[in-house]
């Protein structure tokens, strides 16, 4: 039998573990974590107060009976000679590997933001540290918040808006939005980067009062006052500056060498999801650099068509996005596109809030692959080329 | 003090994306660049002529070319404020 060996058991991980046949395949996934987080709940701990408590489920009981679950961090990936090594220096060889180990936050780029990071935490790193940050909003009794990316790669892309939406719905709840100001910061020309989803966002992130401050590229804050200076050289006075960290790949050895970039993600074929230069090797979902949103999405799709191409069967990702985004009143709405069609508009509705909303309930049996006949419905229903035509998204 | 022989150019190929789109790609590259250096950036984005104008007028930096091409769009930024 083919020996694939999945490193990193997140949501392409796992996925791509569930979908291969058992009497063809013998897989093994490997995840430094023996836990799974849902990791889009980790926004509504940070600015809700939202429990944790059904965010993580073991991965173990996420997988396939006949699939080997190896609770190990990787720290060499030989791809020459088809061999792995863990940080307890076990080995194991493969057939094909699969690379789907995400991204981690890495505040030590920007001077300053270890520092801030410590006291206020973020919503992009882990629970404790979603907590810390509700804690600290929790704390604020007015003054100024900035809130963006610290650097253009993040995941989620929406995900910056739908803090300072949410940053603001909260103060308003709390009484204290009269006695504050709100911040937007952002590396792009425009509040959201894609054109026609910042049609439809920027007048509602203009409409709650929130400043927004375009081509800002953060370089450092000051450990002490909060103070936010850009490449560009202005400065930004805050009391709360909530700075998504910049990502890298994670912390693997590979030979040879040159398969990753210098954010230490996997160059792959923007198709066929093949690592560049080497053979039976595969990466999917964050750890890639393919020119795409990084989401669950994604990682989803690009699962499919790995597996489709281990089954033999020709295959080609499309780019597809369909990030959600919430708007904090109620409503939500999603950035769809792929690599041959360009950002769609997409109207907010309350319907689309609920479908978000309704991913974190159908997210653990989705990672056993039983809604796929759905999600492949709902995907070609909405698909860019088809929304683009003059037709309005539905529903 | 930049010296002319340090300068380097950088090809960034952001053909295919749309979200979040071949700025990310070009404020990447800025970041590591040093006053000087020169960035190729590839795109297919048709909303990528108009942004590299702005971005490169609110960062301060040069945009030598902005070019169509039959399969792709090619820009080329100097970078002067780093
Ligand atoms: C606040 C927030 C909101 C989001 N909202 C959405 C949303 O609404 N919709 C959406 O589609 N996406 C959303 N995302 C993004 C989504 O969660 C990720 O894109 C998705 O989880 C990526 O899947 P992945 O399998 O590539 O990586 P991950 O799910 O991150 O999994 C990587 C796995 O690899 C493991 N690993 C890492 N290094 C090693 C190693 N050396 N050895 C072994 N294992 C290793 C990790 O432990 C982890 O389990 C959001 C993310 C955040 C932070």
């Amino acid at each position: 039998m083919e020996r694939v060996l999945i490193v990193g058991a997140g949501a392409g991980g796992t996925m791509l573990a569930n979908a291969l046949d058992p009497r063809r395949f013998e897989v093994t996934v490997i995840g430094a974590s023996a836990d799974h987080l849902f990791q889009p709940g980790l926004l509504y701990v940070a600015f809700r107060g939202a429990s944790a408590r059904r965010l993580a489920r073991p991965e173990r009981q996420l997988l396939r009976r006949s699939v080997r679950f190896v609770q190990e961090a990787v720290t060499r990936i030989d791809l020459n000679r088809h061999s792995l090594t863990t940080a307890a220096q076990q080995q194991f060889d493969y057939d094909t590997v699969v690379i789907a180990t995400g991204v981690v936050t890495d505040r030590a780029q920007i001077p300053g933001l270890a520092a801030w990071g410590e006291r206020i935490g973020d919503y992009h790193s882990t629970v404790a540290e979603a907590q810390k940050l509700w804690r600290a909003l929790a704390a604020f009794r007015g003054g100024t918040i900035a809130l963006g990316q610290s650097t253009p790669l993040i995941k989620c892309p929406p995900s910056p808006i739908e803090g300072i939406l949410l940053t603001d719905a909260l103060l308003r709840r709390r009484g204290r939005r009269a006695q504050s100001k709100l911040v937007f910061l952002t590396p792009y020309p425009r509040a959201y980067p894609a054109e026609a989803m910042n049609a439809i966002l920027e007048p509602v992130l203009r409409a709650r009062g929130i400043e927004i401050r375009t081509v800002f590229d953060v370089d450092q804050v000051d450990a002490a006052s909060g103070a936010i200076r850009s490449l560009e050289g202005d400065t930004l006075a805050c009391d709360l500056p909530i700075l998504i960290p910049p990502f890298a790949g994670a912390a693997i050895t590979y030979e040879p060498a040159g398969v990753v970039d210098n954010d230490r993600l996997l160059k792959t074929d923007k198709t066929t999801l093949r690592v560049q230069g080497v053979e039976h090797a595969f990466a999917l979902g964050d750890a890639t650099n393919l020119p795409t949103s990084k989401a669950g999405v994604g990682a989803h799709l690009e699962a499919k068509v790995i597996a489709r191409q281990l089954n033999g069967e020709a295959a080609a990702f499309s780019g597809r996005t369909h990030c959600p985004v919430d708007l904090a009143d109620g409503r939500g709405t999603f950035v769809i596109g792929s690599y041959a069609a360009a950002v769609v508009p997409c109207r907010p509705t309350r319907m689309r809030h609920w479908m978000k909303m309704a991913m974190a309930r159908i997210y653990w049996i989705s990672l056993r692959g039983w809604l796929e006949p759905m999600f492949d419905w709902y995907f070609a229903r909405t698909a860019p080329e088809k929304l683009a035509g003059g037709a309005t998204a539905r529903p | 003090m930049a010296n002319e022989a340090d300068a380097q150019k950088t090809l960034v190929d952001a053909r295919g994306s749309s979200c979040p789109g071949p700025i990310t790609d070009l404020a990447m590259a800025y970041r590591r660049a040093k006053k000087g250096d020169v960035i190729e950036l590839w795109g297919t984005d048709p909303g990528m002529p108009p942004d590299v104008k702005a971005w490169a007028e609110k960062t301060h930096n040069e945009v030598v070319s902005i070019e169509t091409q039959a399969d792709k769009i090619v820009a080329v930024v100097r970078i002067l404020n780093r």
